[in-house]
C-alpha cells in the first residue's frame, strides 16, 4: 500500500480517491460543498498548484495551501 | 356568498449553483422587466424582475450563485435573510426556484436539500439538458421530481426552452402555502435541533428551526455572533451539543456533508443513467489546450490583446469617441452662440459640457470591454484565465479571481472595482479594490502623451525601441508593480490573516447568449452614464466654480485696455493680412487675460498656497493649480494648463502650441525653464500613482459601505505619488542636471 500523497502532486490523467481532508472545520466543510470529501474518487486533469481536476461531472480548479491539504490514495 | 380573495403576489426568489444559468433563465423569465440595486449594508446585487401569466403577477428575485445556504460571511447572510424574510425592505419569498445543472446534479441537488428544508414551495428548474445529453447523462425527470416531491420542469434557458411549462408551474404554486421539510439529518442531531429552536424562541419568537440548525452546524461562530447576543449559557450549551453529536458519531459540520450526499445519493438511486464509458466532450478538448501552459498562456495573450486593441484601437472605440466628442462640440458650439458671455455660459461651456462630456467620452470604451468580458464569462473562458492567472497573483496573496477587477481596471477603474464582487473572500476582494484605482486608467493617458511628446528625445534605443514607447509602457507597468507591493504590504499590515482555500468550479464552455451579453453591455454602459450625469456633473461645476470665483474682471483687462482699444480701431481699416494679425494678438491678450483670471482664482490662490509642497517635486504653483484641479477628475489637467498658460481651455494633448508653450516657460523672474525632463516624469509618475477620481472613491464608498475605505485609498495613492513623484524628480535631477 502507497502512502497518502497531497492532491497536487497526483500526475495528470491518473484517477485517486480522497483519503483524508486535513484543514480547519469549516474550509474543510466547503471543500466537501464542492464535492471534495473522504472517498470522493477524482481525476487529475492538469497537476501543479493550482491543479484542475474531475470530481463526478465537475471540473474544479484547486490550490493547495498552509490552511489546507487533500490527501489521496493511489493505490 | 364568496368574496374574491384579493390576488396574491407571488413573490419567487432564485437560488442555484453558480454556472447553471440562473442568470440566463432570470432575463427570460422577466424579459427587460428589472431592475438591480444593492442591499443597504453589503455589496450583494439584487435583481428582481416580473412576468405575468395568465393573469397573474410574479415578483422575482435573483439570489447571487451559491453551492450552499451556511452563511459564512454577510453576503451569505443576504442570501439565507431573503429566503426566510428577515431582510429589510424585502418582501419574504412565497416560492423558491432551484435551478440545477442536469449534468451535474449531485452537487447541485446538496442546495435544494437545503432549500427543502426552509419549507417553502420550490420549483425545480432541470437546466442544461443539452450539455448533459454531449456527457452521456439522461435523467429520469417524473421519478427525479417524485423522489424531490416537487415539481421539476426541463429547461434550456440559452434557447428559452421550458419556459412555458415552467412558468405554469410557478404560477401552479400560488395554491401552496408551504411544502412538509424534509430533513436528511439522523434524528439525535435533529432533537438537538428542536431543543436549541425552543431555547431561540424563548428570547425571539420569529426564531427559525433553519437558523437553529445552521446555528449548530457553524463552528465558526459567525452566525452566534449574528443572531445572538452571544451569551454565555448558549453557546455553552451548543458546544457541550456539538460534543454529544460527535461522540455519536456525528460530527459538526461533517455530519451535514454527510448527511446530504447521502440523501443526494438516494434520490439519484436509479434514475440517473450514464454511458460506461467517460464521453470526451468538446468541452475536454477545448480545455487540453486552454489550460495548458503553454498553449493556454499563449491563447490568453491573444485573447487579451484583441481586447485591448478593441478597446484602445480607432477602428470601433476611436470613431465612435468621435461622434460622442462632435456632439459636445456641436452642443457648445449651439451654447455659445445662444448665449453672452459671462459666468453662465462659462459654466455652461468650460464646466458642465467639459467636465460631463469628457468622461461620457469612454462611454465607447466601456461597453466595448463589458462587451468583451460578457461573452468571454457567458462561455465560460474566465474562469480559465482565472485559473491562469492564480500562479501570479497568489505570489504577492491574491488569488487569479482578481485578475477580471484589475483587467477592467485598465479601461476604468470603476467597472473594475465592481467587478470585484465576484471575489467571495472578504480580504480578497477589499484588497482587489484598494489597488485596482492603480491600474493605468484611460484618463491617465492625455496626461503621459503631452508631456511624453513635449520632453522625452524622439530617439530609439538598440536602433528599434522607441525611448517614447519605453517611458508610456514605465507607466502602465509603474501602476502594476505600485499595485503589486501595496497588496503585499496590506496582506501584513492592516488585512492580515491565512489565504483561504482557493477553489473555483470551471464550467463547461456554452455558447454566450447574445441578448444576455447585450443586456450585461447595456445595464453597465447606462451605471457610468449614470454617474456621469450625477456625480462627475457636480464635481466640475464646483471644479468651474474655484476656477472662475472671485472674478475680477476689471482689475484683469486693465493693463490691456489701451492696447485693446487701439487695436479693434486699426482693425477697422486693416487689410487681410493686417487683419489676421492684429486678431492673432487679440486672441493672445484674451488667453492672457484669462490667464490672469484663473492666476486670481480660488483655484489660482491654491496653487500659490501649495507651492512650497510642491517645490521639492520640481513644480511651479501653475503646475500645483493644474494638480489640485484635476482631483476630482484627473483629465482636467490638460485644460486647467492651457489655461493657465494662457492658451486657453480648448488644448488637448496632441496640441503642438501647448507642448511648445509649456516648453518654454520659465520660473517667475528667472531664465530658467520650468519644465526639463525630470519635471515631465515627475508629473507623470504624480498621475499614474494618485487616487484624482472622485468618481473611484465614491464607488469605493459604495462597494465597502464606508468611509474609512475612500479616506484609506485617497490618503495611501496621495502619499505614493508624492513619495515617488518626489524620488523621480530628485534622483533624475541629480543624474541628468548635475
Amino acid at each position: 500500500m502507497f502512502p497518502d500523497i497531497p492532491l497536487n502532486m497526483v500526475q495528470p490523467g491518473s484517477v485517486v480517491r480522497i483519503s483524508q481532508v486535513v484543514g480547519g472545520q469549516d474550509d474543510v466543510k466547503r471543500m466537501a460543498e464542492m464535492g471534495l470529501q473522504t472517498g470522493t474518487e477524482v481525476e487529475m486533469l492538469q497537476s501543479g498548484s493550482p491543479c484542475i481536476v474531475r470530481v463526478g461531472q465537475s471540473k474544479l480548479c484547486f490550490r493547495q495551501s498552509d490552511v489546507l491539504n487533500i490527501l489521496v490514495s493511489t493505490d | 356568498m364568496s368574496v374574491d380573495a384579493p390576488a396574491r403576489t407571488l413573490n419567487v426568489a432564485l437560488v442555484g449553483n453558480p454556472n447553471t444559468g440562473k442568470s440566463t433563465l432570470f432575463n427570460a423569465l422577466s424579459g427587460i422587466r428589472q431592475k438591480t440595486g444593492n442591499y443597504p449594508g453589503v455589496t450583494v446585487e439584487k435583481k428582481h424582475g416580473s412576468f405575468t401569466h395568465k393573469g397573474q403577477k410574479v415578483e422575482l428575485i435573483d439570489l447571487p450563485g451559491t453551492y450552499s445556504l451556511a452563511p459564512r460571511s454577510p453576503d451569505e447572510m443576504v442570501t439565507v435573510d431573503v429566503l426566510l424574510g428577515r431582510q429589510a425592505n424585502e418582501a419574504k419569498p412565497n416560492a423558491v426556484l432551484v435551478i440545477v445543472d442536469a449534468s451535474n446534479l449531485e452537487r447541485n441537488l446538496y442546495i435544494v436539500s437545503q432549500v427543502k428544508e426552509l419549507g417553502l414551495p420550490t420549483v425545480v428548474a432541470l437546466n442544461m439538458g443539452d450539455i448533459a445529453k454531449d456527457k452521456g447523462i439522461s435523467v429520469d425527470v417524473d421519478k427525479l421530481a417524485e423522489r424531490l416531491d416537487v415539481p421539476v420542469v426541463a429547461t434550456q434557458a440559452n434557447r428559452k426552452g421550458g419556459l412555458d411549462q415552467l412558468r405554469d408551474t410557478i404560477v401552479s404554486l400560488l395554491d401552496r402555502d408551504s411544502i412538509s421539510p424534509e430533513s436528511p439529518f439522523p434524528a439525535e442531531f435533529c432533537d438537538k435541533v428542536s431543543q436549541l429552536h425552543e431555547k431561540l424562541q424563548k428570547h425571539d419568537a420569529e426564531s427559525t428551526r433553519y437558523l437553529a440548525e445552521r446555528l449548530l452546524l457553524d463552528t465558526s461562530g459567525y452566525l452566534e455572533k449574528e443572531l445572538t447576543s452571544g451569551g454565555q449559557e448558549l453557546h455553552n450549551w451548543i458546544v457541550e451539543s456539538r460534543n454529544q453529536l460527535a461522540e455519536l458519531g456525528q460530527p459538526v459540520p461533517a455530519i451535514e456533508a454527510i448527511s446530504r450526499y447521502k440523501w443526494v445519493q438516494s434520490v439519484l438511486d436509479g434514475i440517473i443513467t450514464r454511458e460506461a464509458a467517460r464521453k470526451v466532450t468538446l468541452s475536454d478538448r477545448i480545455d487540453r489546450i486552454l489550460t495548458n501552459r503553454v498553449g493556454g498562456t499563449i491563447f490568453f495573450i491573444l485573447i487579451m490583446t484583441l481586447m485591448f486593441q478593441a478597446v484602445f484601437s480607432d477602428l470601433v472605440a476611436g470613431n465612435l469617441m468621435g461622434y460622442i466628442e462632435g456632439f459636445f462640440e456641436l452642443i457648445a458650439g449651439l451654447v455659445d452662440a445662444s448665449l453672452a458671455d459671462g459666468a453662465l455660459k462659462s459654466l455652461l461651456i468650460d464646466g458642465v459640457i467639459a467636465g460631463v462630456g469628457g468622461v461620457l467620452v469612454f462611454l465607447p470604451q466601456i461597453c466595448i470591454l463589458f462587451f468583451f468580458i460578457a461573452i468571454l464569462e457567458d462561455c465560460g473562458y474566465l474562469a480559465r484565465a482565472a485559473y491562469l492567472m492564480d500562479r501570479l497573483f497568489s505570489k504577492i496573496g491574491l488569488s487569479g479571481k482578481s485578475f477580471i477587477p484589475l483587467l477592467s481596471s485598465f479601461a476604468c477603474a470603476i467597472p473594475g472595482i465592481m467587478a470585484a464582487r465576484v471575489i467571495e473572500n472578504r480580504r480578497d476582494r477589499l484588497i482587489t479594490i484598494l489597488v485596482a484605482p492603480l491600474m493605468s486608467c484611460s484618463a491617465r493617458m492625455p496626461v503621459y502623451v503631452l508631456l511624453t511628446a513635449a520632453f522625452i528625445p524622439d530617439e530609439t534605443i538598440g536602433g528599434f525601441l522607441s525611448l517614447h514607447t519605453l517611458v508610456m509602457l514605465s507607466m502602465y507597468l509603474l501602476g502594476i508593480l505600485a499595485a503589486v507591493g501595496v497588496a503585499f504590504v496590506l496582506r501584513r499590515t492592516i488585512l492580515p490573516g491565512e489565504t483561504p482555500p482557493f477553489v473555483m468550479e470551471l464550467p463547461s464552455y456554452k455558447f454566450p447568449s447574445i441578448s444576455g451579453v447585450l443586456m450585461v453591455m447595456v445595464e453597465k454602459g447606462w451605471a457610468f452614464v449614470k454617474r456621469a450625469g450625477t456625480l462627475i456633473f457636480a464635481m466640475t461645476i464646483i471644479v468651474w466654480a474655484l476656477s472662475y470665483f472671485p472674478r475680477n474682471e476689471e482689475a484683469a483687462t486693465a493693463p490691456f485696455a489701451n492696447e485693446i482699444a487701439q487695436l479693434e480701431s486699426q482693425l477697422e481699416g486693416a487689410n487681410e493680412e493686417e487683419a489676421a494679425q492684429i486678431e492673432e494678438r487679440l486672441v493672445e491678450i484674451n488667453n492672457q487675460i484669462d490667464g490672469e483670471l484663473l492666476r486670481g482664482s480660488f483655484l489660482g490662490m491654491a496653487g500659490h498656497w501649495i507651492e512650497p509642497v510642491v517645490k521639492p517635486l520640481g513644480w511651479d504653483w501653475k503646475i500645483g493649480s493644474a494638480a489640485i484641479a484635476s482631483f476630482p477628475a484627473r483629465e482636467v489637467i490638460i485644460s486647467t494648463m492651457g489655461v493657465l498658460y494662457n492658451l486657453g481651455g480648448e488644448e488637448d494633448e496632441e496640441s503642438a502650441p501647448l507642448r511648445e508653450t509649456i516648453k518654454e516657460a520659465k520660473w517667475a523672474g528667472t531664465d530658467e525653464n520650468v519644465f526639463n525632463i525630470p519635471v515631465a516624469l515627475s508629473i507623470m509618475v504624480f498621475f499614474a500613482l494618485c487616487a484624482q477620481c472622485a468618481a473611484t472613491l465614491a464607488v469605493i464608498k459604495r462597494e465597502t459601505n464606508s468611509w474609512r475605505w475612500p479616506i484609506f485609498t485617497f490618503v495611501y495613492m496621495t502619499v505614493l505619488a508624492y513619495l515617488g513623484a518626489l524620488i523621480t524628480y530628485q534622483v533624475s535631477a541629480a543624474i541628468m542636471l548635475s
